[in-house]
């Protein structure tokens, strides 16, 4: 199932994309790529934040990896064009391989990875503008084959600028999961996204508390240090759910440096179960969203 | 609009249409309607080509626009757009629900609002 590991050597060039320019191929229309995604993928869930740092590739790493453990077909798109770093989370080392019909997802801990540094050369993304990152994004996002799929996670660049609108703008979208950390600052900018979504009438699944409180190693005592909560008054202000917290914990960040992430290196811990609880909560969400869309039904294009 | 923007969402189209042969017409689930004439679409096209994306000022010249364009086939976009395919070639415009709605051409809607006018 996985990609081929014996496959090209090191210093040989292995994919047209991997630290050289976007592929030959021509960029798909804004057509194709909704088309590549939507015969295989049920939902399509963007995972955004006001800003960056707040763990929004670590909780989006660890959902997907919840979502699988329950049975679920997951893949993760890595979009953050900034800092792409779902592949050293997950400790992916492979690069995709070409399909027939697009690039193959790297397969890891049972869910398919993409991500936007296997397309970007290192360092070179920030300089990246206009209609050449559109570009690679629309290579990005129409020229892999995903398959079948239940969930597909976006892992977004953090932000609400043209990049996360574009990049928005061209899949169809589920709903989103917003991430925040309880700070005041943090909150302020997290509903920027909020707004974000609403102008895509693209549903809030619910909004994530990161670096909630502290629980010390020792005793097990609970601390609020930004203040707990926050995530959640902001959430019932603007009537968005809250889909849970998850605590400040050093073996988190531990276990994302490693290429390890909690929810597969100590399923059962506290912090696990955390992560596995806000993946339970999303797919509720995602379901009466779904009963929700239905009823309302979509637009029909009869022209 | 403003207290609870996660649940609230400004209308949304039932149906994108024909009007007649070449017209689109957008039935809204607020049970509105709005009719707009093919070329008067065309020319309100939000593409980066057709409005300065600086200036947001209209370079479109509609003396190029050819008399009897018309669209050829209309996708959804997401759920919150359409993107129009037209006879002329053009298609890279994205029309977002929101800007057809506040650009419909209806007299109610194009009704200048005045006090006591509700
Ligand atoms: N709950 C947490 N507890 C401790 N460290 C965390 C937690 N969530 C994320 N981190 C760490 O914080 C840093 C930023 O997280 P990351 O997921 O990369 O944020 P973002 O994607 O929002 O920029 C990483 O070093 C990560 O391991
Ligand atoms: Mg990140
Ligand atoms: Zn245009
Ligand atoms: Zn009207």
């Amino acid at each position: 199932m996985s990609a081929d590991r014996s496959g090209p050597k090191r210093g040989s060039k292995p994919l047209a994309m991997a630290g050289g320019p976007p592929p030959p191929r021509p960029a798909p229309t804004p057509a194709e790529v909704r088309e590549s995604l939507i015969p295989g993928v049920k939902y399509v869930i963007p995972v955004a934040s006001g800003k960056g740092g707040v763990g929004k590739s670590t909780v989006s790493a660890n959902i997907a990896l919840a979502l699988a453990a329950d049975g679920a077909r997951v893949g993760i798109m890595d979009g953050d064009v900034y800092g792409p770093s779902i592949p050293l989370i997950l400790g992916v080392k492979d690069k995709p391989t070409p399909g027939p019909n697009g690039l193959l997802p790297v397969e890891r801990y049972g869910i398919k990875v993409i991500s936007m540094s296997f397309f970007l050369p290192p360092g070179e993304a920030l300089i990246w503008r206009g209609p050449m990152l559109s570009k690679t994004i629309d290579q990005f996002l129409g020229g892999v084959e995903w398959g079948e799929l239940d969930y597909l996670i976006v892992d977004l660049p953090p932000g609400t600028g043209d990049i996360q609108l574009s990049l928005c703008q061209k899949i169809p979208l589920t709903g989103a999961v917003i991430v925040s950390t309880p700070q005041d600052a943090a909150l302020r900018v997290a509903e920027r996204a909020v707004f974000m979504f609403q102008k895509l009438k693209c549903p809030i699944l619910g909004i994530v508390e990161n670096m909630s409180h502290f629980l010390c190693p020792s005793c097990g005592n609970r601390e609020e240090i930004f203040g707990s909560g926050g995530c959640r008054k902001t959430g019932e202000r603007l009537g968005i759910a809250f889909l849970g917290e998850i605590p400040l914990d050093t073996q988190i960040r531990i276990d994302s440096d490693r290429g390890r992430p909690t929810v597969i290196d100590a399923p059962e811990s506290p912090q696990a179960l955390a992560f596995r609880q806000i993946a339970e909560n999303l797919v509720a969400r995602i379901e009466s969203q779904a009963k929700e869309t239905a009823r309302s039904g979509e637009t029909r294009i009869t022209f | 609009m403003v207290d609870s923007p996660g649940n609230r969402i400004s209308p949304v189209p039932v149906e994108v249409g024909r009007a007649n042969l070449h017209d689109v017409r957008v039935r809204w689930d607020d049970r509105h309607e709005s009719l707009f004439p093919a070329r008067d679409l065309r020319l309100l096209c939000p593409c980066a080509v057709c409005v300065s994306e600086d200036t947001g000022e209209r370079i479109l010249v509609p003396t190029q626009v050819p008399v009897g364009v018309q669209p050829l086939r209309i996708e959804a976009v997401g759920r919150y757009a359409i993107q129009v395919f037209w006879s002329d070639g053009h298609s890279s415009g994205i029309y977002s629900f929101d800007y057809l709605m506040e650009n419909c051409p209806c007299p109610l809607c194009r009704r200048p609002v005045s006090p006591g006018n509700s």
